[in-house]
């Protein structure tokens, strides 16, 4: 690659960061969720897939103050499916300039939460949809944002379980000893 | 010859629009945008909000003074962070006609929250209980802490979005705003 070519590379690879510094909204975007197959009485993991916009910061599940609000799923099951032991991970802390060394336990990039997804046993075979939303606050090394939430949705599959046949028993088998 | 003149061109270019962009974003992070109702030069649009105590507060009853008025909220670190530098030049302004006032932007469930955060600070200026329709006149307050400083006559002298560098930018735009 020519050195000019370089150089215009590296000047494109800066503009995310002129239009974070422009104003762009925070926003958190969830993962499209593929469709979780699990049987009555089963259990499968729901993995949600998120993801801070670049140049802003979410607070983690544990803030380190109460008065900061935390990044929460709310997630709405329908009858018969529950969803339950929601696992928020662990943030990184952050000390912002101008902040006096106060530490700050947030979300940035990528992050995961899981839940456990049990149908109970009298639940109807089928496909429900549930709907979610994640509720966050953001800020960016400067100013913090109004509250928002974001929904998102996935289907959840209750399936009949897969009946394995046993071999059928031979009295003519060889292999089969008295 | 014709491959590197179209590359300076390119390059060129390049430059001049990044330069752009970034003169933007330093435009927009201490200037309101045209057409907003609280412009800098224009006078400071007229509300009434109540305080913590419940007591109405106008904005006309400062005429006379330089007023701050602090957007902010308890969910917003930087705000809080900059609460004891307008503390401080409250009391260093006072007797000089400043007024800060704090404009609260938290739910209405959480004023308790709000006024343990202010004793505990020490604020020595009324906190107003915000309203949307007060944020919109300002422009719309899209994030905290805003700050907007008013001349003696209730004119808008700046805006100011996000956390300054220190109390020393804070008292900058304050003596600016005291004619000091």
């Amino acid at each position: 690659m020519k050195p000019i070519s370089q150089i215009a590379c590296a000047l494109v690879a800066l503009l995310p960061t002129f239009a974070v510094a422009q104003g762009s909204a925070p926003n958190i975007t969830v993962a499209p969720v593929p469709t979780i197959v699990v049987t009555r009485g089963g259990h499968a993991q729901l993995t949600l897939e998120m993801r801070v916009n670049r140049g802003f910061h979410v607070n983690s599940n544990h803030p380190y103050d109460e008065l900061l609000m935390p990044t929460t799923l709310r997630l709405n099951a329908p009858d018969g499916i529950m969803i339950a032991n929601v696992k928020y991970p662990e943030g990184q802390d952050l000390v912002l300039p101008f902040m006096n060394n106060q530490k700050l336990n947030v979300y940035s990039g990528a992050f995961v939460v899981t839940a456990d997804v049990r149908p109970a046993r009298t639940v109807a075979y089928g496909t429900e949809r549930v709907h979610g939303a994640v509720k966050f606050q953001a800020c960016d090394d400067r100013q913090c944002f109004p509250p928002r939430t974001v929904p998102f949705e996935f289907d959840v599959k209750v399936a009949r379980p897969v009946v394995h046949k046993a071999p059928k028993k031979n009295a003519d088998s060889p292999h089969i000893h008295p | 010859m014709v491959g590197l003149k179209r590359n300076v061109v390119v390059f060129g270019v390049m430059v001049v629009v990044l330069a752009g962009l970034l003169s933007m974003a330093v435009y927009r992070r201490h200037m309101p945008h045209t057409g907003e109702v609280a412009a800098k030069g224009k006078p400071a649009p007229e509300f009434t909000l109540t305080d913590l105590a419940g007591h109405p507060v106008a904005l006309s009853s400062l005429r006379g003074k330089v007023v701050v008025l602090n957007f902010w909220a308890t969910w917003c670190p930087p705000c809080k962070q900059e609460i004891p530098w307008f503390v401080e030049m409250q009391k260093r302004y006072g007797a000089q006609g400043l007024q800060v006032v704090g404009i609260n932007m938290d739910d209405a469930g959480d004023l308790k929250d709000v006024a343990r955060f202010a004793a505990e600070n020490g604020v020595n200026y009324p906190i107003l209980i915000g309203q949307e329709a007060v944020a919109q006149q300002y422009g719309g307050i899209d994030s905290l802490p805003t700050t907007f400083y008013l001349d003696r006559k209730g004119g808008v002298v700046e805006r100011f979005i996000g956390q300054p560098n220190g109390q020393d930018e804070v008292e900058k735009s304050i003596r600016l705003a005291l004619g000091l």
